[in-house]
Order: C-alpha cells, then structure tokens, then sequence
C-alpha cells in the first residue's frame, strides 16, 4: 500500500454533502466592446505573458504560407483567406511588433506592426476566440516551430482579463469556479445519478456484482467523468465502469471533483486552471488513489495529464487515461472481447487534437479499436497529423462564431465521408458534438461513439 | 586566383566588413539575450518521450522533408527553399573567401557558386512572383517580407555577376563593388529585418522539439505500445 493510499484510508471521514467550489460565489465581469482602459490594461499585461516559446512564436514567423493548408479554417473555407494561420496570428502579431520590434520603433508599417487600437483589438478577437481552436495542427507544419496553442492562449488570457470574451465560455469557467463542476452539478444529484447508473449496469447480463465505487479511499484509479456525461449522456458512465469492472480494475469516483474539465485551458486564465487543478489534485490525495485517471475526453486528458501538474507544481500520484487503461488491460487478456457485436459495421477514429497532438497518445485507441472490430478504416489524416474536427478550444461554448466552427468541420466531414464509416469513433466529448453536428450538417450517414462504448457492448462476461 | 583590387576595395573587403559583423554578431547576441532571459515554461508532468531526442528530430526538420505534411506535399517549395538557402550560405561566405582566401575560389568553385547564385536568383523571382500573386501569401505580406526577397534576389544576381567576372580574371569591377557595398549593408540591416530570421530558428525548433519531444509525440514509431512507463520497462 502506497503512503498516499495509507494516510487517505486513516483519516477521518469528512461530513458527506459540503458546498464544492469557492464559498464566494463570482461572475466575471465581460465586456461586450474593447474601451480605451481595457486597451491600457492589455497593454500592461503584454509583457507578463512572453515567456520563450510565446515570444520566439511571435518574432520567429516569416509569413512563408507553409501553415496555409494546415488549418481545418482556412483549408474548409478557401474563400476567406483573413482565416490563414499566419493571418489571424497578425492580428496579435502586429501588436507585439509595435511594442518589440526594433525596425517598427522607426518604421512600424515597414514590418506591418500596429499599435493596439480597437480595430486591432476586435479582430484579435474574432480571429482568435472565433477563428481558431488552438490546435496546433499548424505548428507542427511550421518551418519555425511557432506554437499556436501557447501564443493563442496568452492572447485570450489578455483578452480575458480585462473581460472580454466570448460570455458563454466564461460562464462555464465561472460555472466550475463557484460550483466544483462546469454543469454546476450538485454532489447530491451526483452521487444519486452515479448510485443509478451502477443499477442500470448491474440489471446488465453478467455484470450483476458490479459496482462504481463512489469515495472509495485507497482505490488504485480515481476515474474523472465530463460533466456532460452525469448530466447528458449517463451511458458513457456506465460503459466505461462496465469495461473497468469486467478487467477488476480498481476504482473509485469521487463525490466532489470529478469534473476532468478545465475550460480555463481555453480562456487562458492560469489563476482559475490552477486552481481547478488544485481541487482535484487534492482529491485525489483526499481518496489516496495511486492513479488519476482521465475519462474520454480530450482536453480534459490534456489539462490533467499535462497541464495540472504545472499548475499545481508537481503530484505525488500518477496520471493516465481510460483509453491506455483499457488498452492495456486488453494487451494483458484481462477482458475477452467478441468482434462479431460490431460484424457489417465500418469503423474510423478521429483524432482528438489534445489527445494526440498535444497529448502524444494515438496508438492506444487503434489497439482497443482493432480488438473490438474487423472493419477499421483510418481517416486520411490521422494520429497528430488529424485535423481538428472544430469543436476544440472552446469552439462549442462560443456560440456566436457557430456558423463558422460548422463551416470549418468541412474537411473533417469529407475525411469522414471518404472512408464509408458507419461509426465515427472518438475519446471526447467536444469533438462528440462537433462531430454530431457536423455529421447531421453535412448529411453523412454514420453515428457518434466513444471507445468504452464500443468495448462494453463487445465484452465476453 | 588573386585578389589584386585597389586600396579603396580592399578596405571595403576587409576592415568595413569586419566592423559590420562585428555589429551584426553584437545586434544578434542582444536579441538571443532578450529571448533566453524569458522563462521556458514549465514541464512538471512525467514525460512520455525524450526531450533531447525530440529537439535533435526538430533541429533536423531542415534535412527531413518528410517529416512535415506541408514539406512533403511540397517537395517542389520544399527543393527550392534548401537551394535558395544553400546560395544564401555560399554567397556570404564567398565575400570572405574572395579577400581572405582568393587560392580556394578556383573556377570550379566559382562555377558551383554560380550555378547556386543563378538558380537562386530564379527562385527569388519566382517567389516574389507568388508573394505578389498567392492571395494568402499576399494577405500576410508586410513591405519587409517584399523588400527581403528583392533584396535577395537582386544580390543572387549581382552575385552571379560578380563571380562571372571574377573568373574572367577582373577582381576589381563595378559589380565587385556592389556585391560588397550590398554585403556591407545587409551586415547592417539584417539584424531589424526579417531576414534575422535563421537567429530565430533553432530556438524555435528547440522549442518544438522540447515541448513535444517530452510528450512523446515525436520519434514515435506507429507500433510503439510505449505509451505506457509499466510496459516500458
Ligand atoms: S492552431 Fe489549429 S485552428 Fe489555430 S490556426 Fe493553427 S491549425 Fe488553425
Ligand atoms: S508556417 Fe510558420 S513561419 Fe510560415 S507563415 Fe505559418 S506560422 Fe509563419
């Protein structure tokens, strides 16, 4: 037993039902327009937000165009060429120059620098909240290496900050500050949704002992859900327990902070994702789980098995994800899975961007999909090489910019197409429905499915 | 061959060029400063892959066209950039060995040079032309990236020129004093312009190789089931 495990077992129980969250409750101030004081105050924040990578991406671009067919944007809407990867990167780009570069002290517009008026600050915010889903699918076609995903974000936290931003992005960052989840889910209605779930899967054939052990101290995994998934889609739930039980995983969800989400990945607020972050590694000390354990979802898996321990400097547990759990419990024959449960179905897989690209797992999936299915075919762009299906970075919770986001899943639609998959399979819950949306838009016959999905059904109990 | 030019371009090949780099060398140092003083952020998490194999594969992105989608289906773009960029590096560095080592600049050499200075030349018209042309080229395009290209283009020929005459046996021409008049102040502009470029380059490719090298995103064979440290080992 882990020193973590020990402690967590020999403390005393907490009382059960207490407010998750901050006790004051906080509504971010947003703006709905760029003043002259918000200009100031962005200017003032400029320089806390350059470190290394931020400021070689901004001063390395030599608008050579290699990055022009990178972009779901740009490659889906070819008329709008404001959407190219270098052009939207202008935006802050021409800003930073002003303030920066050496030729644009004498003459700004020789290297196309401004300085940050409305104008400028207004397409910063079109072109970055709206325009881009940072990705990174540009970076790695970048001779230089610049790094979209850090030098959007740090453009966004500037924007944040002074409270301009997209309102329903921040309502979901401020939904998980005041209430522990981004659904304000509260822990009663959970624990009772999960109690439910874990019926519905024990009325299941062969799965009768199974349980979902809510608070369990000392479990080896401390499995972490999407808060879309108690509210909307409880099956994915009782799919991923169901395949944890028959491999005799051992796991526990946590009544409080079991939301794997970090929106404030996407608004760039590191305050907010650190303290997040905190709670849940906490929790996790709280429950003495060797594992943290990211569900299927893909900036959740990014922001806890990346970004968290950053933010909180360094965890004293380890962490994974259901997709290479599962793979691995497959590789060592500890479930059995029949093939003929999914026999005349085409399967593809779509690449979460946070999950691959940024995330470095991609061979997991194909080694649950390849156990659970004859028919696999890879979309034309995959691994870190996919593009985006344009549902990342906060895409769906802006809802302004929908016609654009839906315009720019053109490519990934016509992949999708391509391959004749009846089932579109995928690790995440804002590529889920982005990919629904997509699939219904651009009238393509297939469905929707994560990976424990897909297992649950195949399991030989 | 021999260097024998009047006092005047002698000055010009050597000491004026000198005091250039000098300048150059110090404008870059301060720029590389500027940057490595700034935090690289940090990377707390367990690392899925090696960092310093993921820079080495990122530093040598240069040399593996296929390593990027947008090289790869470019293999045209991708055969110009390598030539342009071997011409740039011959043509800066025949401004040495013209003055410091005339012996090493036999007309085969000089002949080598060429062939890079004019291919070059062609491809820096071609590009001009796209940058001009290309609406989402032109829609990024400051007046410096158009002035760099011209600039280049025009010293690639200047250059060819140059050295044509160099071979001929006429160190000291018209065209020898543009090429270095040219040398002379690209030492001095290029530090502010985006020709600075190639400075820039390996922290951004390092950079790169870091941040995804750690994440075990690069150096990944597609059968590698090393995702996992247990099954590592
Ligand atoms: S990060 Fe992605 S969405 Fe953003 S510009 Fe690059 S390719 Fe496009
Ligand atoms: S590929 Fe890189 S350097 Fe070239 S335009 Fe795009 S961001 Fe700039």
């Amino acid at each position: 037993m882990s020193e973590l495990q020990e402690k967590a077992i020999n403390t005393e129980e907490e009382p059960q039902w207490e407010k998750l969250g901050t006790q004051e409750e906080r509504k971010w101030p947003t703006k709905t327009e760029f003043t002259p004081e918000m200009l100031v105050e962005m200017e003032k924040m400029l320089p806390s937000k350059l470190n290394r990578v931020v400021a070689a991406s901004l001063a390395g671009c030599i608008h050579c165009g290699m990055c022009s067919e990178a972009c779901h944007y740009s490659v889906s809407i070819p008329e709008d060429k404001t959407l190219v990867p270098a052009y939207k990167a202008d935006r802050f780009r021409k800003w930073y120059k002003y303030r920066y570069d050496w030729m644009a002290k004498v003459f700004p517009s020789f290297v196309g620098a401004k300085p940050l008026t409305k104008e400028l600050a207004d397409e910063m915010y079109d072109k970055l909240w709206g325009g881009c889903t940072m990705c990174r699918r540009c970076t790695f076609n970048c001779p230089m290496g610049v790094d979209y995903g850090m030098m959007v974000r740090a453009a966004r936290h500037i924007m944040q900050k002074v409270g301009r931003i997209p309102q329903h992005l921040q309502d979901t960052v401020d939904t998980h500050y005041n209430h522990g989840n981004n659904m304000a889910v509260p822990q009663d209605e959970f624990v009772e949704t999960i109690e439910w779930i874990e019926e519905e899967l024990q009325s299941e054939d062969g799965c009768e002992n199974f349980k979902i052990p809510v608070d369990k101290k000392g479990a080896q995994y401390f499995l972490t859900l999407n808060p879309r998934e108690p509210k909307y889609y409880p099956l994915t739930i009782q799919a991923t327990a169901k395949v944890l039980n028959a491999a005799g995983v051992d796991f526990t969800i946590s009544s409080r902070y079991w939301d794997l989400t970090n929106y404030a990945m996407f608004n760039g607020d590191d305050a907010d994702a650190k303290l997040f972050a905190t709670w849940q590694a906490e929790d996790v000390k709280r429950l003495g789980c060797e594992y943290l354990l990211a569900g299927e979802c893909g900036h959740g898996y990014r922001a806890l098995r990346w970004e968290l321990p950053n933010w909180v400097g360094g965890v004293p547990f380890k962490i994974t994800s259901v997709m290479e759990l599962m793979a691995e419990v497959i590789q060592q024959g500890r479930i059995k899975l029949d093939k003929s449960v999914w026999a005349g179905k085409r399967f593809t897989y779509h690449d979460s961007c946070n999950i691959a690209r940024s995330g470095g797992v991609t061979e997991p999936q194909r080694l649950i999909i390849r156990a659970c299915v004859d028919d696999f075919v890879e979309l034309e762009h995959n691994r870190e090489e996919g593009f985006c299906c344009g549902g990342g970075g906060g895409a769906l919770a802006m809802p302004e910019f929908t016609p654009r986001r839906l315009a720019a899943g053109k490519i990934k639609a016509d992949e999708i197409r391509a391959t004749g998959a009846n089932v579109v399979l995928q690790s995440c819950h804002n590529c889920t429905d982005q990919l629904k949306e997509i699939i219904h838009h651009y009238k393509i016959d297939a469905v929707v499915m994560n990976l424990a999905e897909l297992a649950a059904p195949a399991l030989v109990l | 061959m021999e260097n024998q030019v009047s006092h005047a371009l002698a000055i010009l090949e050597e000491p004026v060029q000198y005091v250039c780099l000098l300048f150059m060398a110090s404008m870059y140092a301060i720029k590389i400063y500027q940057l490595v003083k700034k935090p690289f952020p940090p990377e707390r998490a367990e690392l899925k892959g090696d960092r310093t194999a993921g820079v080495i594969q990122s530093m040598a992105n240069i040399f593996r066209p296929w390593g990027m989608e947008s090289s790869r289906k470019n293999l045209y773009f991708y055969t110009e950039f390598m030539i342009f960029h071997i011409a740039v590096a011959l043509t800066i560095g025949s401004t040495f060995f013209i003055p410091l080592t005339p012996q090493l600049m036999t007309p085969t050499v000089s002949a080598v040079i060429m062939v890079f200075m004019g291919l070059a030349f062609l491809i820096g018209l071609r590009r001009i032309y796209r940058r001009l042309t290309a609406p989402e080229i032109r829609i990024i395009s400051a007046p410096d990236d158009y002035f760099a290209i011209i600039l280049m283009t025009v010293f690639f020929a200047v250059g060819f020129v140059t050295m044509y005459l160099w071979i001929q046996g006429k160190p000291e021409t018209g065209w020898m004093w543009v090429f270095f008049l040219m040398t002379t102040f690209f030492l001095i502009y290029v530090p502010f312009s985006k020709i600075s470029h190639y400075v820039l380059y390996p922290f951004g490719r390092y950079n790169f190789g870091m941040v995804f090298g750690g994440r075990g995103v690069l150096n990944r064979a597609s059968h590698d089931l090393s995702w996992d440290p247990k099954l590592r080992k």
